[in-house]
């Protein structure tokens, strides 16, 4: 390929937020505000989220312990803070939705586009650490990203987004992923140092949402034990997906 | 020392950490509801924190035979606690005295101890250090739920040395699926992913549809969630990232 390899690195970091739109798919035919819709979307977000904060945790302490539990302080630090700053927009509406669902919407968007900017981060390191593995890493991320599409599409979904919104969204959520893996590739070295605590943060970031806003709502609304299964599989399934794929 | 004794040992220290959960009540008779709340929260960090060692830290990748495991570890707390009429209880009620929900709890908490000791026991066939680290988990993870069982047998007046007691005796279970289970992994290797995805799945499923559910009435969502994280992180932090 003759194109220049920070146009190529882009492109694939284009590609693979493109695969996050794909996540919107499962909810095609899920369009009700039922509680036990929402109670069991909450549940495989919150189960996609936790697994892939497993997975992220172990990738992030390979390259330093210390370095992504400050990087999950910050992560939490940072969700509190933005959830200050929501809750005095209490007129906040999106569309027909407004209170406390609209603040959930807003946040599960925040958590997950500031995630994306430490898996970008991820891809270009990963491609300077050499390119002939590169099309294969694109490929998992790719692959990784559609359950983040998933979680998305399973907040705003029972909530009344269209399904090209959701698809839209998920997209977007994932655009920092080839804008942070492009100065990643160029500068690996200074990136590879900052690595841990942007996959410390988006861990932290993600575990804490799911603890204080997904689960708690899914309680509210379903039984618990059908929660809890659907949690159970969806976090190990995602645990497995990104060990194997 | 024989590795059996290790188990024998290890698991009785994390059962007897149960009635040290009785401890507070020596200075607090009546601790306030978020306590209980936050103690369960305790609880279930340090449990979430357990089933990411046994599932990531340590085993590297899941294997096929221990995705069935977690699926069977589920579906069998699922079902066991139906069967039992347990799977629906509020797990800290501090109130009431009907004779049944006292016999329940007391059932519940032998039921938890019991996959715990799958933990344990696993861990030890696993290697000694991560059995020892599992166990000592596990001996924290005792002491917010022997507090939690301790109140709520307290406010059914049984005396506090009874209750950290009882406490300790519903634990015994730990004790015995431990060497259950290091015994059976050690005479069938092949045994050993299986009860790996076992633990894993019926840790994981307790948290999510036992410790964590009722937390959020007895304090605010905020402080359950920094409690489970904190919680988490310190095991997985002890034991290294890994993988």
């Amino acid at each position: 390929m003759s194109l220049h390899p920070v146009l190529l690195v882009f492109g694939f970091g284009l590609i693979t937020a493109l695969a996050t739109g794909l996540g919107a798919l499962p909810f095609v035919f899920v369009r009700s505000l039922a509680p036990r819709a929402v109670a069991q979307a909450n549940a495989v977000a919150s189960g996609l989220m936790l697994g892939a904060s497993f997975g992220l945790v172990a990738e992030g302490t390979q390259y330093g312990g210390w370095e992504t539990l400050a990087g999950g302080v910050i992560g939490v630090a940072f969700i509190l803070a933005t959830e200050q700053l929501l809750q005095r927009q209490q007129e906040m509406t999106i569309g027909r939705v407004g209170g406390a669902d609209a603040r959930r919407m807003v946040l599960m968007m925040i958590v997950m586009t500031v995630h994306s900017f430490a898996e970008g981060v991820a891809v270009g390191v990963s491609f300077g650490g050499g390119t002939a593995l590169a099309l294969v890493i694109v490929i998992a991320i790719a692959v990784h990203n559609v359950p983040e599409g998933v979680a998305i599409s399973a907040v705003l979904r029972p909530r009344g987004v269209s399904i090209g919104g959701c698809a839209g969204w998920s997209i977007v959520s994932s655009l920092p992923q080839p804008l942070m893996a492009v100065p990643a590739f160029l500068l690996v070295d200074t990136f590879r140092q900052v690595l841990p605590y942007g996959i410390g943060f988006a861990a932290g970031a993600m575990v804490f949402m799911v603890f204080q806003e997904l689960l708690p709502e899914a309680y509210d609304q379903g039984g618990r034990p059908s929660v809890a299964l659907t949690v159970t599989l969806t976090l190990f399934g995602m645990l497995v997906f990104q060990q194997y794929l | 020392m024989d590795p059996i004794l290790l188990v024998l040992i290890y698991s009785s220290v994390a059962a007897a950490a149960a009635g040290v959960g009785a401890l507070p009540y020596l200075w607090h008779p009546e601790p306030p509801a978020r306590w209980v709340g936050w103690s369960n929260a305790l609880a279930g960090g340090l449990m979430l924190g357990a089933a990411y060692s046994l599932m990531v830290a340590d085993v590297g990748r899941i294997p096929p035979a221990g995705m069935v495991g977690v699926v069977l570890g589920m579906v069998f707390v699922n079902r066991l606690h139906a069967a039992s009429g347990t799977s629906d209880m509020d797990l800290n009620r501090t109130d009431g005295t009907d004779p049944e929900y006292g016999y329940q709890v007391l059932l519940i908490n032998a039921f938890h101890a019991g996959y715990e000791g799958v933990a344990i026991g696993v861990a030890f066939s696993v290697s000694v250090p991560f059995g020892v680290f599992m166990a000592l988990a596990i001996a924290v993870h005792n002491v917010p739920e022997g507090m939690v069982l301790t109140s709520i047998l307290l406010a059914r007046k049984v005396r506090l040395l009874d209750a950290a007691g009882l406490a300790v005796a519903t634990n015994a279970s730990q004790v015995l699926m431990a060497i259950v289970v290091f015994a059976l992994a050690g005479a069938a290797p092949g045994l050993l992913p299986w009860a790996l995805g076992f633990a894993a799945g019926a840790l994981v499923y307790l948290v999510m549809a036992e410790l964590l559910p009722q937390c959020y009435r007895q304090a605010g969502h905020t402080s359950i969630a920094l409690v489970t994280i904190v919680a988490m992180g310190i095991v997985i932090l002890l034991r290294g990232g890994g993988a």
